[in-house]
């Protein structure tokens, strides 16, 4: 599957680290969420999580396998600028920090995204956003359970369906016992686990390895990965940089995080989260530009980090790796899958099947919720190769790249711009959806976000200066947006 | 136009050094939001 000859953990050390994370995390989840009492409470964990834990859940579930896995595949076929624009991911993170404040300011009492674009742009485009939105983190689910499974299977040697199961299992049990306090809390240690991984095997790299001998074989066998002027590594920084901000000022994850931290925590958060994000793609990055020194014969690009780290630490390496690896998925996948969660049962459950649920019936719902997004997530991924779209991790997070720019517009647009076209936004987030993905299949699969957000962004500028629709910024925190049938 | 080995060597020891104290400040800032009693 990935090209190895044979996994670098034994099998049975690995099913040691799963079961024992595996309980620590589901301990912690049942814990941390042992006080929930409803609906607003799991799904926003009370709306005054501080600074520590803000900081820490916003890295940690930036921190995704793609950037622990993929950071050093990209060296490896990028050289430095692959690193570099990789890094630039956190730009996404550093220019939500101005939404997240004004989003906390807008609508102190909102839960979703959903309730945003409804109440500032109507049904329509509300029902337009919800598809798009769906999509895009039903897309990432499924491309984080693959990457579970891949991974273990390529690190430990275990059954792909196996270790996708264990992964999406644990995490669906924590989110389902605990909520968003369960998911903030678990991400607070998977980040200091992560980042604490990462850089223990960087220093030992650097003393090991050494940079002029890094830099003295690179020259001699891939020149072109210290080059400046690579112009395959320069489109690749702002393909990644458009697609990381649209995932981030669209989705439901980063948006329940800006209701959920304290009042002036989601700025500082949000802003001191990406800056100590930047350095993460560098950090685990860097070790494959230790592979020509180390004369290592990298069968899979993908595998590269891995491969590094058991050379230079052998079977410590293979644990840090391990243990860094299943982090940083749990991180995402909790967060994904107790976001879209509460955006199912908001805004749709609540919002189009039974616009009456109390507090009590939402809070059941969220549950319920979570295990179908777990069923359905299992189901997906248990078939990648065999449906049309699920082939591979890259193609499906691709695919969702057109949808994802498409609606970077509407949302600044609706934020800030007081004029702006509620059908307007619709429009531009079906049209830019729509070119994108033709562009996706007749093009390349490197145009689509780029093409989805000139698309958006033109239909969004053309329809607000042709028919500019005055909106009432109170109206946001005036509406109710809390549950129908709670107390008021 | 390549990188240098003094470039090379500043970028990944400066990320690496920012990494290796970024833990060390998370959990300062989770020790001062827990006295101050604003964990959550």
């Amino acid at each position: 599957m990935n090209g190895l000859d044979a996994p670098i953990l034994p099998s049975s050390i690995a099913w040691g680290l799963l079961i024992a994370f595996s309980i620590l995390w589901v301990a912690l989840g049942w814990w941390l969420g042992r006080h929930n009492k409803t609906a607003e409470d799991h799904m926003l964990a009370g709306r005054n999580v501080g600074m520590a834990l803000a900081t820490a859940t916003a890295m940690a579930t930036w921190v995704t396998a793609n950037t622990t896995m993929t950071a050093p595949q990209l060296a490896l076929q990028l050289g430095v600028w692959g690193m570099l624009g990789y890094s630039l991911g956190a730009l996404g993170l550093i220019l939500f920090a101005p939404l997240a404040r004004r989003i906390r300011e807008l609508m102190p009492r909102g839960f979703t995204s959903g309730d945003f674009i409804r109440l500032r742009f109507g049904t329509f485009t509300w029902r337009v956003f919800l598809v798009v939105s769906l999509i895009y983190a039903f897309g990432w689910l499924v491309s984080m359970a693959m990457a579970g499974g891949v991974l273990i299977n390529a690190l430990a040697g275990i059954d792909y369906r196996v270790g996708m199961t264990v992964i999406l299992t644990v995490c669906v049990i924590y989110t389902l016992l605990g909520g968003l306090r369960a998911v903030i809390g678990t991400d607070f240690i998977q980040t200091i686990i992560i980042i604490a991984g990462a850089a223990f095997i960087a220093w030992l790299t650097i003393d090991k390895v050494g940079f002029e001998a890094i830099h003295f074989n690179l020259m001699e066998e891939r020149p072109e990965l210290l080059s400046l002027l690579f112009p395959a590594a320069i489109m690749f920084l702002f393909n990644n940089l458009l697609f990381g901000v649209g995932e981030i000022f669209h989705s439901n994850v980063w948006w329940s995080r800006a209701f959920a931290f304290g009042r002036n925590v989601g700025f500082r958060a949000y802003l001191l989260g990406g800056l100590l994000w930047l350095p993460i793609p560098i950090v685990a990055g860097f070790i494959a530009l230790a592979t020509p020194a180390l004369g290592i014969n990298v069968p899979a690009a993908d595998m590269v980090g891995p491969l590094v780290a058991a050379e230079v630490l052998g079977l410590t390496g293979a644990i840090v790796v391990f243990i860094v690896v299943f982090a940083a998925l749990a991180s995402s996948l909790d967060s994904l899958l107790a976001a879209t969660s509460d955006l199912v049962t908001r805004d749709i459950y609540r919002g189009h099947i039974r616009p009456q649920a109390s507090e009590q019936s939402q809070f059941r719902a969220t549950k319920v919720i979570v295990v179908l997004l777990g069923l359905l997530t299992w189901l997906a991924a248990s078939y990648r190769g065999s449906l049309p779209i699920i082939g591979s991790l890259a193609e499906l997070l691709y695919f969702t790249g057109a949808f994802v720019a498409s609606a970077i517009w509407p949302i600044v647009a609706g934020l800030y711009w007081q004029r702006a076209n509620p059908q307007g936004a619709a429009w531009s987030m079906i049209l830019g959806s729509g070119v994108g993905l033709a562009s996706y299949f007749l093009i390349g699969f490197y145009v689509a976000a780029l093409v989805g957000a000139a698309v958006s962004l033109a239909v969004m500028v053309l329809s607000t200066w042709l028919a500019p629709r005055p909106f009432d910024w109170d109206r946001l925190a005036r509406d109710d947006v809390q549950p129908k049938g709670s107390p008021a | 136009m390549t990188v240098s080995t003094t470039a090379l060597t500043l970028i990944v020891v400066a990320a690496t050094l920012m990494a290796t104290l970024t833990p060390i400040l998370l959990l300062a800032l989770f020790i001062r939001d827990w006295k101050k009693g604003c964990l959550w």
